[in-house]
């Protein structure tokens, strides 16, 4: 589905990743662990086409896009959904209009917009609230309503960038249930970058460490706590002794 | 008929109006409490005098060389019709001293420094570091505003007349470059011409203009609400008031020392 | 043989560096404008997509900010110009026939869209700062791209046309108040009699035109910067802070270097006739 290629990325002096590679097949379920600011949200806006790599290759269902413009990559990013960090719901349109606002661009008339929003946000658990503002809703129904909007035009690949960040355990738990019942329905790829290793491990089924802006490990996720690399175990485990530098 | 709606909004625009004129007077009070008895936190207003003009001087000195040529090209035609080279300089000087140069100053600098200082003040106000300092009992006023009005205040003046002298330049400069006046014709126009009163006309005028910037910049600092997205719409809102308490405060001051 | 860099070097890089970024600035603002234009052809070109009543709301926005300020702002130094011109002329020449002519000519061509347009910037280019540059750092932009939307044309083209629009509109306002409050300052303080002062005829087509150029200039030049300013807004609510107050000053000394380039412009051609 999405292949990076030795990618590293510089900004501004900085060098965020480095030599990145790392191939995600169709319908897989992708975790991305690590330490704050080690590159993780800078992975999957990669992916999202949203940072140009500096160095190496994106390529997207065979097809290399790197390099490629804004609007040469629009009808790419139709076919990929993202959940950013900050929510990033327009403040400038209530909740309907944001969820909707993917097919709403493509042109999709209001009356048949209007039963797939609803559709939607009940999906979510966020029915009766279409009309509210998004600085109404309380940070779970953002997540939600984001979820909602990223997933509504039914892409083949779902970014997820910190999905229950800021939410408490059980709000945690009902988002992941709903990811998972979203990813079995649809079949479709995901990618979701957390700090929070449990959680995510219930939703996704391989994972990626990074670290440095590196990746440090790959590996299936059911079997994380006994990974070979001993910063991933120190990681997961939250031990404060080991090779991690804080 | 005015329908009930816009006077409601009508209403409601006065009632945030003076909620604000109120507030800026509370602040004022509240500063010139904090000056009786003169205690002076000396390094801290040394360090804002110093921030603060570092960072506006680049900007002021060009603003004033170009509103010092602007004034020569504006008057240009009239001098040129009336043949009198000699009237140049003190046109331009005269509009640059008095008028001119003290209100784009003030505006340059309530748009640099001023918008700065709420920015400042308003996202210390939304990461809560103004309760931290209250917590430690330290009076916020006396610790963080007191200094930098202090210190807007003394900068604004002292960029003025500095940006006066930058502008006669400039007008020299533009007078010989566009109307091949000389330097000479230039200098005795200003020198035979223009009075210390001009002059002096403008500094009143710019430590009126460096209060009114310091004290609007603060109050909607520390009375930011709502995050970022709170801290966007206080800039806009002091370099707003700051922009009207100029040209309010150049018309009471024309008319009060005429 | 030492590996740090002599004094000189050291002193070129310190230099180097500033330059460096002001020109990187300088071509971001170049591809703002360019974008801009460019979006302006996509949208409304054909088979182009514009978000509906976009404009209209915007010029609303503006209108509604705006309205108030400038008719405040323009009046009072209407009344100060005029006074200390009354003064200076009385003082010169001793006969204050002229002033009304000298004074029209300056309103109409350069201090009714100057002034409008540097209070514009205060409040407008504020305004779409503070807009763009929280929708930056809370990754909205990015979210408009994810729909395949060009951040540029969805909030950008509309604030360009409605800015240049409402800059005329508001500078009409803003020259004939100032105008009107001069006159009335002239015959309340000085005696000069209104209708030597108000006579329409000694409006020139040149100085209408000059004034409408600049307003136009000013009005695109505002949306440009300030989007840029926003554009360019990192981290979080510093960031947000410094896009507008960068925006301010940007767009005011904008306006001041276009009123000097195009007055110069316009002596160069008129000369003494101006």
């Amino acid at each position: 589905m999405i292949e990076l290629r030795d990618v590293g990325v510089e900004l501004g002096g900085a060098t965020l990743l480095r030599g990145v590679s790392l191939a995600v097949p169709a319908g897989a379920r992708l975790g991305v662990i690590g330490p704050a600011a080690a590159g993780k949200s800078v992975l999957v806006k990669v992916m999202a086409g949203l940072i140009p790599p500096t160095t190496g290759r994106l390529i997207i269902d065979g097809t290399d896009v790197t390099g490629w413009s804004e609007e040469k990559l629009a009808p790419v990013r139709a076919r990929i959904g993202m959940l950013f960090q900050n929510y990033a719901l327009y403040d400038f349109l209530d909740v309907a209009g944001n969820v909707g606002f993917p097919l709403a661009q493509r042109g999709l008339a209001a009356d048949a917009l209007g039963p797939r929003v609803l559709e939607r946000l009940r999906a979510v658990g966020l029915a009766g609230s279409e009309f509210k503002q998004p600085s109404q809703l309380s940070g779970g129904m953002k997540k939600r309503a984001g979820i909602a909007r990223a997933t509504i035009a039914a892409p083949e690949l779902v970014l997820y960038d910190e999905p229950t960040a800021g939410l408490d355990p059980v709000t945690t738990s009902k988002v992941y249930d709903l990811l998972r019942a979203d990813h079995d329905a649809s079949g479709a790829t995901a990618v979701a970058v957390s700090s929070d290793v449990a959680g995510l491990v219930t939703f996704v089924t391989d994972v990626v460490f990074v670290y440095r802006g590196q990746l440090a490990y790959q590996g299936p996720a059911a079997t994380l706590a006994d990974a070979p690399d001993p910063l991933v175990r120190q990681f997961v485990s939250g031990a404060l002794d080991g090779p991690l530098e804080a | 008929m005015i329908g009930e709606r816009t006077l409601t909004l009508l209403g409601a625009r006065a009632i945030a109006v003076t909620r604000e004129v109120g507030g800026i007077a509370l602040m004022t009070g509240q500063v010139l409490r904090a000056l009786l008895p003169p205690r002076l936190d000396g390094r801290e207003l040394v360090r804002n005098l110093h921030r603060m003009g570092n960072r506006s001087l680049p900007i002021v000195a060009l603003t004033a060389f170009f509103a010092g040529g602007l004034m020569v090209v504006q008057s240009a035609p009239f001098v040129k019709r009336l043949g009198a080279t000699s009237l140049a300089g003190w046109a331009a000087g005269y509009a640059v001293l008095r008028e001119i140069g003290p209100i784009l100053i003030g505006l340059m600098f309530s748009g640099r420094v001023g918008a700065n200082n709420t920015a400042e003040l308003g996202t210390m106000t939304v990461t809560e570091q103004l309760d931290g300092l209250r917590a430690l009992a330290i009076d916020p006023i006396r610790y963080l505003i007191v200094p930098r009005v202090l210190a807007m205040l003394i900068m604004l003046t002292a960029l003025t007349i500095i940006g006066d002298l930058v502008a006669l330049v400039g007008a020299a400069v533009v007078a010989y470059l566009v109307l091949d006046i000389d330097w000479r014709t230039m200098y005795f126009s200003f020198a035979d011409n223009l009075t210390p009163h001009d002059f002096f006309h403008g500094v009143y005028k710019s430590v009126a203009f460096g209060a009114a910037i310091a004290l609007t910049s603060c109050y909607f600092g520390v009375t930011v609400k709502g995050g970022a997205v709170g801290v966007g719409r206080a800039v806009n809102a002091a370099v707003v008031a700051a922009a009207v308490s100029i040209m309010l405060l150049d018309f009471f001051i024309t008319y009060a020392t005429a | 043989m030492s590996a740090a860099p002599s004094l000189p070097v050291r002193a070129l890089a310190a230099l180097g560096r500033p330059v460096v970024a002001a020109a990187r600035a300088t071509l971001e603002l170049w591809g703002v404008l360019i974008g801009t234009l460019a979006g302006i052809i996509r949208s409304y070109g054909k088979g182009g997509r514009r978000p509906r009543g976009a404009v209209l709301a915007q010029m609303y926005a503006i209108g509604n900010r705006s309205l108030v300020f400038v008719a405040v702002t323009l009046g009072f130094i209407g009344m100060v110009m005029m006074y200390q011109a009354c003064l200076q002329f009385s003082r010169a020449i001793g006969d204050l026939s002229q002033v009304g002519l000298q004074f029209l000519r300056l309103v109409v061509s350069d201090f009714g869209p100057t002034l409008t347009a540097m209070m514009l910037a205060t409040r407008v280019g504020a305004g779409i700062a503070a807009e763009i540059g929280s929708m930056k750092v809370t990754e909205q932009l990015d979210a408009l791209r994810m729909s395949g939307v060009l951040p540029i044309d969805y909030l950008l083209v509309p604030r360009f046309l409605a800015s240049i629009v409402m800059t005329v509109a508001l500078t009409i306002l803003g020259a004939a108040i100032m105008y009107g409050a001069g006159g009335l300052t002239a015959w309340l303080s000085f005696g000069v009699n209104p209708r030597t002062f108000f006579d329409p005829a000694m409006v020139q087509p040149r100085h209408l035109a000059l004034g409408l150029i600049k307003a136009v200039t000013y009005g695109a030049a505002i949306p440009i910067v300030s989007g840029f300013c926003g554009l360019r807004a990192r981290g979080s609510s510093e960031g947000v802070g410094w896009a507008t107050t960068a925006a301010v000053v940007g767009s005011s000394f904008a306006v001041i270097a276009l009123d000097f380039a195009l007055s110069v412009g316009a002596l160069w051609l008129f000369g003494g006739d101006l």
